[in-house]
């Protein structure tokens, strides 16, 4: 029982944090796009590109601030790529999208060893990561010190931002209209919005979360940029924008599952689990959280559907 | 007019996507400082001259036009299966256990049964996604998706366990003589399996287009509800779609183990199904395309091996253009000549 406490105290919620950040900033990403009926699974590349971009610009002027920006704007250009490519020259937005990781992966691969001279991977050296948040007055209580300190920039950022965009796209006209494309393209343009302006809007948003995404994973999170560094978190973002039905507040509930599971994981590991069985638990997890809460939508249909006939 | 009819084939738009890939790519060579003609003559060279090249080229066009197949059948029932590289590594450990477990078997019937088993395995995994689709409409990509990450980590598990060669490296105990399979074009590793996997094309295309189950598949995949209306289980049809997909990915990573490493590696992959999955997506699900497309990608992967060899060119760049080209070749709109441009413009 000791041995269980140690693993689930609350230094767990910090940990937590940490690692549900980076899911996070993905998940939304493909949520705006999702809200206009636009599959982006993309997400992987345009947040590698993100993290190269910030470790390379944060190499050459010392400074994180022009680091994040010039990551928003390599997101955003890949993601007008994905843009032009999918609504000028229809190109089939998975495709796309899986095309683009693909792109990016090599390219950030090759400029990797032309740029940086190295291959694998390249660390930061100090003081041109995104600086962590500290406030001296939590320092004396150990318990007060593991909850409020030591964040990074966008892990404070990620919970007014989950509030954003939930008004963004559920409260205002913009996220309204935006929604009416996701549920029908054909109505919405009848209404009046210019459909293929508005999809290019959502995607280009998409880049700049993207681009964020990458920042702090690159800046933030690891202080190094490594070869397929993303490694999985844009597509458990779409999973957890899958798992949210593309609403912010349900989707971040999605990414907080894979971020609690990954903390635990880290944990038990030490504790002589295989690492294996451990980091495929929130992939398991989320599979069934995903059924069970179709299976249960797909009963109370049945029945009420059965109760109109009867 | 004829002339407008060919300029608007797919054919001749894959062609100028190719045309113009080869000059961008040309470009950004003569940039890096190299001259862009050696290099296209180089890469040619090491896809396809000599029996190491071509063996090479081979040993990589084998898997993807089966995970692309894998693809294609499941897209046939509307399903997308983005899950094939998950099958593709059950299906490769399964045929290494049984590679090594069972001795003394005459080699048809253990390569037989390795096959069999992993298709096996690669159905029942593919049947989880298939089952929650069909019954509960649980979004397929997102399940896929994840199982992948699950399945790698059980093989990853299984390997450094239970499995485990106990040699220093996550891998297997070799598999016996029995159940390896033939190599042609030595020194390369291209072996026997071009054929199966051939071969496999080809029945399946002859299921989709001509038996009942094919039609049934393929009614399916256009409106199960209709299908349901007429008479045809749709929902069964869907997971029996899903199945054979599971099937054919399994395959591929059977072919893997039993035909180029002898063992199953951890983590041997690095995305084999995906760069399938874009063959088949470029190839428009058809499966008389899929092959020249695999095949091409299939060179253009091997080349550039050859070229990081024989020249400064490192492959990163290659995989760079072969990414550019896909992409082209996605905008289904890029070289349309006709007014229908406008229109389409406007939607």
């Amino acid at each position: 029982m000791g041995k269980f406490l140690s693993v689930i105290d609350y230094t767990i919620i910090h940990a937590t944090i940490r690692a549900t950040t980076p899911i996070l900033l993905a998940a939304f990403a493909a949520v705006i796009t999702q809200q206009a009926d636009i599959l982006n699974v993309g997400v992987e590349g345009i947040m590698l590109m993100g993290a190269f971009i910030a470790v390379y610009t944060s190499v050459l002027t010392g400074s994180w601030i022009i680091a994040v920006i010039a990551a928003v704007i390599s997101g955003v250009v890949i993601a007008a790529i994905m843009g032009v490519a999918h609504l000028k020259y229809k190109g089939d937005i998975f495709a796309v999208g899986t095309t683009v990781n693909l792109l990016v992966l090599a390219l950030t691969r090759f400029l990797l060893q032309k740029l940086l001279g190295v291959s694998g991977s390249y660390t930061l050296k100090e003081g041109t990561a995104i600086p962590q948040i500290h406030f001296k007055i939590f320092e004396s209580n150990k318990i007060l010190n593991s909850l409020f300190n030591d964040y990074s920039l966008f892990e404070i950022l990620s919970i007014p931002l989950i509030i954003f965009f939930w008004f963004l796209l559920y409260k205002t006209v913009w996220g309204l209209r935006t929604r009416s494309i996701g549920l029908n393209p054909e109505a919405a343009k009848t209404a009046g919005i210019n459909v293929y302006r508005r999809k290019f809007e959502v995607i280009l948003i998409s880049g700049i979360i993207g681009g964020l995404a990458g920042a702090h994973l690159s800046l933030g999170y690891s202080n190094l940029f490594t070869e397929n560094m993303t490694n999985g978190r844009g597509f458990m973002g779409v999973a957890a924008m899958f798992f949210g039905a593309a609403n912010p507040i349900f989707t971040a509930v999605g990414c907080m599952i894979f971020g609690f599971t990954d903390s635990v994981g880290a944990r038990l590991q030490a504790y002589g689990f295989p690492s294996q069985i451990i980091l495929m638990l929130p992939y398991i997890i989320t599979i069934l959280i995903l059924s069970i809460s179709m299976i249960k939508q797909y009963q109370k249909d049945k029945k009420r559907r059965s109760s109109i006939k009867a | 007019m004829p002339y407008k009819k060919i300029l608007n084939s797919k054919y001749t738009s894959a062609f100028l996507s190719l045309l113009v890939c080869t000059v961008l790519s040309g470009i950004i060579i003569a940039l890096m400082g190299e001259n862009p003609f050696t290099v296209y003559a180089q890469l040619f060279k090491s896809a396809f001259i000599g029996n190491f090249n071509l063996g090479t080229t081979i040993e990589k066009f084998v898997p993807l036009l089966l995970t692309g197949l894998a693809f294609i059948v499941s897209s046939r029932v509307g399903v997308f299966n983005v899950g094939v590289e998950g099958e593709l590594y059950l299906g490769a450990i399964t045929a290494a256990y049984v590679g090594y477990t069972f001795k003394g078997l005459p080699s048809l019937v253990h390569i037989f049964l390795c096959i069999f088993f992993a298709m096996l395995v690669g159905s029942l995994w593919a049947f989880i996604p298939g089952f929650l689709k069909a019954y509960y409409k649980v979004n397929e990509v997102c399940v896929t998706i994840l199982m992948n990450y699950v399945a790698i980590h059980i093989t990853s598990y299984l390997v450094s366990g239970p499995l485990s060669g106990k040699t220093g490296i996550s891998q297997t105990k070799p598999i016996e003589k029995s159940a390896a399979l033939l190599k042609i074009l030595k020194p390369s590793r291209a072996n026997i399996g071009i054929f199966i996997a051939i071969a496999v094309c080809i029945l399946i295309y002859y299921l989709l287009k001509k038996t009942k189950l094919g039609f049934q598949i393929r009614s399916t995949g256009m409106n199960p509800f209709f299908s349901e209306y007429v008479g045809i289980q749709s929902k069964k049809i869907m997971i029996t779609g899903m199945m054979l997909s599971g099937a054919i990915g399994g395959l591929a990573g059977a072919i893997e183990v039993m035909g180029i490493y002898g063992v199953f590696l951890d983590n041997f992959s690095s995305n084999i199904a995906f760069d399938g999955m874009l063959a088949a997506l470029i190839a428009k699900g058809s499966i008389g395309a899929l092959p020249f497309l695999s095949l091409f990608i299939a060179a253009l992967k091997s080349g550039s091996l050859g070229l990081e060899r024989n020249t400064g060119i490192p492959k990163s760049l290659i995989d760079v253009i072969i990414a550019l080209f896909i992409l082209l070749v996605t905008m289904e709109k890029l070289f349309e000549f006709s007014k229908k441009r406008k229109k389409g413009k406007e939607v």
